[in-house]
């Protein structure tokens, strides 16, 4: 019973820290997907690109973590930004298949850019690898730590920046109806923008977090979690901001959840993703505007 | 004495809680030309939607020559012979006019794959036959000349007769048309009409026409239903329907001045 | 190896045409139908590893094991096409890379089943090397053999691959071409612009675009098999998930809709992707072979984005026929 009381209570911290980042990551990709019409298939190299900035900064630099978070949040955030003005926007209008099939090109540009650059060893950031901390029923990696501690600042001060700041309110109006917003006075070009620097953002701290808590990693960092991001944005409702929070945290702990012992043994830990992705089939077929978000007309 | 031919019984629609048919009930008789008309919103469109299977109700039955097709999928309905043209017309417009018949030819070996290798004489000689009915359908209404054209070129009006014959190319029983006459050239739209009648008369197409052009209604057609709120308010020759008081209060009831208190 | 290398280029050359057949399924799949299917490669592995495992687990005779292969690529197609097919473009988009991930997960992570990592060469378990193409490769040089004497020269045994893998390409090419022009493609073509006016003159929409599907799977399980043939040995990272872009740029490269373009389209991308490995000049000098890899790689991403934005119809596509959005 106690076994299984560990098992469970380190299984819902493991849940809690991957849902984390998934909702973060998954509100910027809502909002990007929402406003823009997008399905960013670079995602995923945006959280590689922020988890070597992170890597720049600490073990090139020799910072700290936070303030290789802090860079490596900027950094993507200008990088999101640059794309959007120098490719997205200038292309927009030719299809939402076009569409994909550039940021298709994009993210192959990306990863490989860090390939040529960073080379495709594995990385680890300069902190204790070894380190355990055990706190009762659970025990904590150093990654995990990290991870913890910017969940506790960001995931409230995301949900607070989005509900009650003007830019935030506009972002939501804007992703939840465009035209709408427009007719209200909001400069929809300028959110849009935003949007994607908050989703770049959002994503490079998506990244240093994964890298973080895996302990090690490599270019191919996000290409493995893109459908997971995916997964969240359908699951939230595309454009739902809060959506994205609430199913990030909903896939992180259900698919951590399942390899619990006490459900007839559990699901093998390397199935699940196969659980997301039955779930993303699932939620295309049958609810394709998730759990918040409006029955559009597709 | 003509048979019933579409029965549409108590039918019912909603979106979000808004009920776009509330257990709607008509017949068309077969060879008729039959109207159904009332204010925006009504449900004619919806109605439409749901008969031929491209919105799946919410209750209610439909039948047409018998036969329970409520439910059906679109291309099932339109195959059983009951045809139906869309509001904005919906041509192919890459597709050049004469394709645009082509491909709604009818049991068409051709269309299955592995039928134009195993079967390939079987597949000629039908395009064949298709593509001589296409040719008499669009001499039909009048639109031979274009055989070759781009159908993106073609006038609204045009489009319209295009719609026409490509339904026709289908051999329905019954042709469901929406506002055919809306944003169409007076002098196309008496060709419409001169076709509907002809098409009636040579051949014993039903029609089930919604119309907002009222003299259109009260000259072509032999019977109208008058649809309000999703429900079904009135039924006739166009004469007692023109001054049935419901109709009228249906049409213009909002906007009468306040007559009791 | 060598630019003059007779060898290097009959290698390309065999590879030229596997990507051809590869992209006319996706040609099949995407410009026929407008299903944006991002996935393909999963068609590709599913027949290689069906026909690797009957081969060398259960000494299933070559033959039937391809055969076997390609109803394997059939059966992935119902089973991603049933749920996905019907769904708006970018989420089909999104289903079926999510789909061809899954198969190469699975492919990475059951090891008993496919080998895991280290790919076909494990599929008889550890300390034992397991091969499937000894059929195949007598297959060729027999071929080679009577080539030699009909043409007077020794004909080596990838020359009659390229030469065979070249012919097949030839004949889909004129069997789609045939089919393109039929009714069948008449309906497809249809779909593409207004699937309501399809449906409402009787045809069923869902089953035209099925059956696209199944036939651009089959045509990419063919390719599929015929790589793992000609390497001999493969692991998932032979099929990643990259491989459908290359489809996509070849279809691109050829023009959307130009069935006649896609081997063109497919040498041309062969040649530049091959080319990069003998440019030894400066700058690319600097970049050393290994990161070569990865320079191929952001040049496929940065041509995508290049081709879709400056000329999405490709190198002899007509823009007025351009059916590229829903």
């Amino acid at each position: 019973m106690q076994a299984s009381l560990h098992e469970l209570a380190q299984l819902i911290l493991n849940g809690v820290i991957t849902g984390t980042i998934l909702a973060l990551t998954g509100v910027g990709a809502s909002l990007v997907f929402g406003i823009h019409r997008v399905a960013n298939f670079a995602h995923g190299e945006y959280l590689t690109f922020g988890a070597y900035m992170g890597l720049v900064f600490n073990s090139g630099l020799g910072q700290n973590l936070a303030v290789s978070a802090l860079g490596a949040v900027g950094a993507t955030a200008l990088l999101a930004l640059a794309v959007h003005l120098l490719v997205l926007k200038p292309l927009r209008g030719r299809g939402l298949v076009a569409m994909s099939l550039i940021t298709v090109g994009i993210g192959l540009m990306l990863r490989n850019v860090v390939f040529m650059v960073a080379g495709p060893q594995i990385r680890q950031y300069d902190i204790d690898q070894s380190a355990v901390f055990d706190l009762a029923l659970v025990r904590i990696s150093p990654g995990q730590a990290v991870a913890i501690a910017i969940t506790v600042v960001v995931a409230p001060a995301m949900a607070l920046f989005l509900a009650r700041t003007p830019l935030g309110k506009s972002m939501r109006a804007v992703a939840d109806n465009r035209d709408l917003a427009a007719v209200s006075g909001i400069d929809v070009d300028r959110i849009g923008a935003y949007v994607w620097m908050l989703a770049g953002g959002l994503a490079g701290l998506g990244g240093i977090m994964f890298a973080a808590v895996q302990g090690a990693f490599d270019p191919n960092l996000g290409f493995e979690i893109l459908f997971l991001i995916f997964t969240t944005v359908v699951l939230g409702g595309i454009g739902s901001a809060y959506g994205a929070l609430v199913a990030g945290l909903v896939l992180g702990l259900v698919m951590e959840l399942s390899t619990w012992s006490g459900l007839a043994g559990g699901l093998e830990a390397r199935f699940k993703p196969i659980l997301a992705f039955v779930a993303l089939i699932g939620l295309l077929l049958y609810r394709p505007q998730g759990l918040f978000g409006r029955a559009r007309v597709l | 004495m003509s048979a019933v031919l579409l029965e549409v019984e108590r039918l019912s629609r909603s979106f979000g809680g808004v009920a776009a048919l509330d257990e709607a009930s008509f017949a068309v008789d077969e060879g008729s030309i039959t109207a159904l008309i009332g204010p925006n919103g009504a449900g004619k469109t919806t109605a439409f939607n749901v008969i031929s299977g491209f919105l799946k109700p919410d209750a209610g039955a439909i039948r047409f020559a018998g036969r329970r097709i409520e439910g059906l999928r679109g291309d099932l309905v339109a195959r059983a012979g009951l045809v139906r043209a869309f509001q904005a017309p919906r041509v192919l417009t890459r597709m050049s006019v004469l394709d645009n018949m082509l491909l709604a030819g009818k049991d068409q070996p051709g269309e299955r794959l592995s039928l134009n290798w195993l079967a390939p004489r079987r597949v000629a000689v039908r395009e064949l036959e298709v593509h001589r009915r296409a040719l008499d359908l669009l001499e039909l209404v009048r639109l031979l000349p274009l055989a070759e054209a781009y159908a993106g070129t073609l006038s609204g009006g045009q489009r319209k007769l295009l719609e026409l014959g490509r339904a026709l190319m289908v051999e329905p029983r019954m042709i469901l048309l929406d506002e055919p006459m809306a944003g169409v050239a007076p002098v196309l739209a008496e060709q419409l009409v001169e076709h509907i009648r002809r098409l009636r008369a040579e051949r014993g197409v039903t029609f089930c026409v919604i119309e907002h052009d009222m003299d259109v209604v009260m000259s072509i057609s032999d019977r109208v239903i008058v649809m309000d709120e999703g429900r079904v308010i009135a039924e006739g020759p166009p004469d007692a329907i023109q001054r049935d008081e419901r109709v009228i209060e249906a049409y213009l009831g909002r906007f009468a001045p306040a007559s009791a208190p | 190896m060598d630019f003059l290398n007779p060898a290097f280029w009959t290698f390309v050359a065999i590879i030229a045409g596997i990507y051809a057949v590869f992209s006319l399924g996706l040609y099949v799949q995407f410009s026929l139908a407008g299903l944006p299917n991002f996935g393909h490669v999963a068609f590709m592995a599913v027949a290689a590893y069906t026909m690797a495992i009957l081969v060398v687990r259960y000494a299933v005779p070559m033959p039937l094991a391809a055969g076997a292969g390609l109803v394997g690529a059939i059966l992935l197609a119902l089973v991603l096409g049933i749920p996905t097919v019907r769904l708006r473009a970018d989420y089909l988009a999104i289903a079926t890379v999510a789909g061809g991930e899954i198969i190469r997960y699975l492919a990475m992570n059951l090891p008993d089943l496919t080998g895991g990592p280290i790919g076909s060469i494990g599929l008889l378990g550890p300390g034992q090397i397991a091969l499937y193409n000894g059929d195949w490769l007598a297959f060729l040089d027999r071929l080679a053999g009577n080539l030699s004497g009909v043409v007077g020269t020794r004909v080596s045994r990838d020359a009659a691959a390229a030469i065979l893998v070249w012919l097949l390409a030839g004949l889909l090419v004129l069997v789609l071409w045939r089919c393109e022009r039929s009714p069948w493609g008449r309906v497809l073509k249809a779909i593409r612009e207004d699937e309501d006016a399809v449906t409402a003159v009787g045809k069923n929409v869902f089953a035209f675009k099925m059956q696209a599907l199944i036939l651009g799977a089959v045509l990419a399980g063919v390719a599929g098999l015929l790589l793992a043939l000609q390497i001999g040995v493969f692991s998932p990272e032979d099929y990643q998930p990259t491989l459908t872009f290359y489809a996509y740029l070849i279809v691109i490269l050829g023009g959307m809709n130009r069935l006649l373009a896609i081997p063109v389209g497919a040498v041309v991308f062969s040649l530049l992707y091959s080319g990069t490995r003998l440019l030894n000049f400066f700058p690319l000098s600097l970049i050393d072979s290994g990161s070569r890899a990865f320079l191929r790689l952001f040049l496929v991403g940065f041509l995508l984005v290049l081709l879709m934005a400056v000329r999405p119809q490709g190198m002899l596509g007509n823009r007025r026929e351009l059916l590229l959005e829903k």
